[in-house]
């Protein structure tokens, strides 16, 4: 077996001391964040990208893969315990979770969070070994028209069919590509919208953007409009679950696996799909007794199911990342652009060129799992020691690693004031509801998709006709306008028979 | 629509985001006139996405804008938070984000994000209607501040060998 033996050898790199250390470290500081509110783990990461500069790229991806594992894991702590949950996936989690917390079953809605979230980043985590290398065989034949009609697709997913609002969602991805216009056009070299500021020259940092947007965002809105908003925290106890609480978590947990894996593959990305999914399918497959759980008293198998498919999904998104080069969440975005940094191109090339990095990153994901269970499981009540912390001094506290983040990314003043412009920005997004993810997907992968068209174009001689000729872009062509137009088409069904039921009612 | 007889409360605001996205088309459009369209072997020039998204954008500003004055955005939840700003508390953070990048390259990373910390924490103080503190309460914040950027300025600086500016050479402050 060709897999096996690329695996082992990503245990070897991974499994040194040295790496070890920096899988435990990312580990502990992914738990942390989830925990702590007002950090993700993307901002998390973006603020720690000038740490590249030093480190080596295996080194740092472990690290960083932590990160964006272990926030999970902490992410559900704080929905279950307090009910404020920190990312979209684990929003469904607070659901459940925080009913069972109020009637006194917190230790088993986090027994079956950490549980389940073990046993859906390990079994993904054995997909991705055994389905990336496939994908990525399969993806070398692919050729500019068909990647630029698959980032169309990332692109009307991450913007059209997350949140509330399609109309919000793409402006907010223009805006993310026209940011991505700045600086230096990569074919032609040509100067574009720097309005003669030197520091645009090399274009807007994605780091500059994460940091603003999350951030700095996060903590003027707090400061302009939550500071009076009480949250009331549940009482802890030993994380524990009985053998009919095992009984009924285990289906929920594979079968939550079964529905994140696929919703983190496909460049469609993002975690609110399957957590909710899972969530509903979990609520129909419940056996009555324990349905009338579900909203009032709170079911376990509502906690399982979502967490696992969260978990699920999370790895998932490194399959499109790892293969084809195209982050399908805003923390893939910005492992893309860490990547980026170090000059190596995430696509199909990547398993062969940059192999023994892309295995030791693998290998660490099953480290790290264990690792993560070992961490939440019995030291539950030393993270929870966390939301101690006072609010006005954590996100005080946060501006200041916001400063080393985007300071230390090019030793530039003029950055810092950027970042509080886009802080703005941010804050009056969220009032009004504009999603932020598109904006950091439109940044990083906008470029890229531009590249893509202008060399698809030059195979087609400048006719746009090469997109529809190649069945495979074809195909993805119409999936894109399917997505966009059958939520609306539904709608619109569904209006009329409501419309004619009232009519016939009324008649 | 019997939906625009009720104005939503957030009205003027939606009407300044659909607007603002008209602004930021047009200033795309407007920087768009200067790049050459010199398409080479490409098909499309280095100004080809510049006009689609300037298009793009303004179509999205119109249909806000429609969506505003039509009964206001539609599926929009209710934002998390106070009805009014408490923009006193805003203008403290604002300071401390902006006075840090002003002084951070003559006072050093330490003593400019210290300073940055205690302006941050009396603004949040003062947003949960706690009195921002005195003398005593501002030293405080101030040790706490020294305490958290202290340790991260040698941490990155000497471990992680990220640039940071210090107030002077010895590498400690």
């Amino acid at each position: 077996m060709d897999t096996l033996s690329h695996l082992m050898a990503g245990f070897a790199t991974a499994a040194t001391p040295l790496n070890l250390l920096w899988a435990f470290a990312g580990c502990v500081l992914g738990t942390a964040i989830g925990v702590l509110p007002g950090l993700g783990p993307a901002v998390t990461v973006a603020m720690l990208l000038p740490i590249t500069g030093q480190v080596e790229p295996t080194a740092s991806m472990i690290f960083f893969a932590g990160i964006y594992y272990g926030a999970m894991y902490g992410g559900s702590t704080t929905s279950i315990l307090l009910n404020t949950p920190g990312e979209t996936g684990t929003m469904v989690t607070a659901l459940e979770g925080f009913k069972m917390a109020k009637n006194g079953r917190a230790g088993a809605a986090l027994a079956t969070a950490a549980i389940g979230s073990f046993v859906a980043g390990t079994i993904a985590t054995v997909l991705v070994t055994l389905f990336a290398p496939l994908l990525a065989e399969f993806a070398v034949t692919l050729g500019p028209p068909e990647y630029f009609c698959l980032m169309l697709l990332a692109f009307t997913t991450v913007s059209a069919v997350l949140g509330q609002s399609t109309l919000r969602g793409l402006t907010a991805l223009f805006v993310g590509m026209a940011l991505g216009l700045v600086g230096i056009d990569q074919i032609s070299g040509q100067v574009r919208y720097t309005g003669g500021v030197l520091e645009f020259m090399d274009g807007i940092e994605v780091v500059l953007v994460a940091v603003g947007l999350f951030a700095v965002a996060e903590t003027l809105y707090n400061a302009l409009y939550e500071g009076r908003g009480q949250t009331s925290m549940n009482r802890l106890n030993k994380a524990h679950m009985t053998r009919s609480e095992w009984r009924r978590s285990w289906p929920a947990w594979l079968r939550g696996t079964a529905i994140g894996f696929p919703f983190g593959t496909i460049p469609a990305g993002g975690t609110e799909i399957p957590t909710f999914l899972s969530y509903a399918t979990e609520r129909k497959l419940a056996d009555p007794a324990h349905r009338e759980q579900f909203g009032t008293t709170g079911a376990i198998e509502g906690v399982a199911g979502p967490e696992a498919a969260n978990n699920a999904a999370v790895t998932g998104t490194l399959v499109p990342l790892l293969t084809l080069g195209i982050p399908t969440s805003v923390t893939a975005a910005i492992l893309l652009s860490a990547l980026q940094g170090y000059g190596i191109n995430a696509g199909p090339q990547l398993f062969q060129t940059s192999s023994a990095l892309v295995w030791a990153l693998i290998a660490s994901l099953y480290i790290g799992n264990v690792m993560l269970l070992v961490l939440n499981l019995p030291l539950v009540g030393l993270w929870v020691k966390l939301l101690k912390i006072p609010r006005p001094q954590l996100y005080a506290g946060i501006l200041i690693f916001a400063t080393v983040g985007v300071y230390g990314m090019r030793q530039s003043a003029f950055d810092l004031f950027l970042m509080y412009g886009l802080g703005l920005l941010g804050v009056v997004m969220r009032r009004f509801d504009f999603p932020t993810a598109p904006v950091i997907v439109g940044l990083i992968l906008g470029p890229l998709a531009e590249a893509q068209l202008r060399n698809a174009l030059s195979i087609g001689e400048g006719s746009f006709a090469v997109f529809v000729q190649r069945p495979l872009s074809l195909t993805l062509l119409v999936v894109v306008l399917l997505v966009l137009l059958v939520p609306r088409l539904w709608g619109w069904l569904a209006r009329r028979a409501q419309a004619r039921a009232a009519l016939a009612h009324g008649a | 629509m019997n939906q625009a007889l009720t104005p939503t409360p957030h009205r003027a605001g939606q009407i300044a985001m659909g607007a603002g996205a008209l602004l930021l088309a047009a200033l795309l459009a407007f920087g768009a006139v200067a790049i050459p369209s010199d398409a080479g072997y490409a098909g499309v020039g280095p100004d080809f996405l510049p006009w689609v998204l300037s298009a793009a954008l303004a179509v999205c500003g119109v249909l806000l804008l429609r969506q505003a004055f039509t009964g206001g955005y539609r599926d929009m939840p209710e934002p998390s938070g106070a009805a009014r700003g408490d923009w006193r508390a805003l203008a403290w953070v604002s300071a401390a984000v902006l006075l840090n990048a002003a002084l951070i390259t003559t006072l050093g990373f330490i003593l400019s994000c210290s300073l940055g910390f205690v302006l941050a924490v009396r603004g949040l103080r003062l947003s949960e209607g706690k009195p921002g503190g005195a003398a005593a309460q501002v030293l405080r914040d101030a040790l706490v501040g020294v305490a958290i950027a202290a340790p991260v300025y040698w941490l990155f600086t000497r471990l992680l060998a990220v640039n940071l500016p210090g107030l002077t050479a010895t590498g400690w402050i």
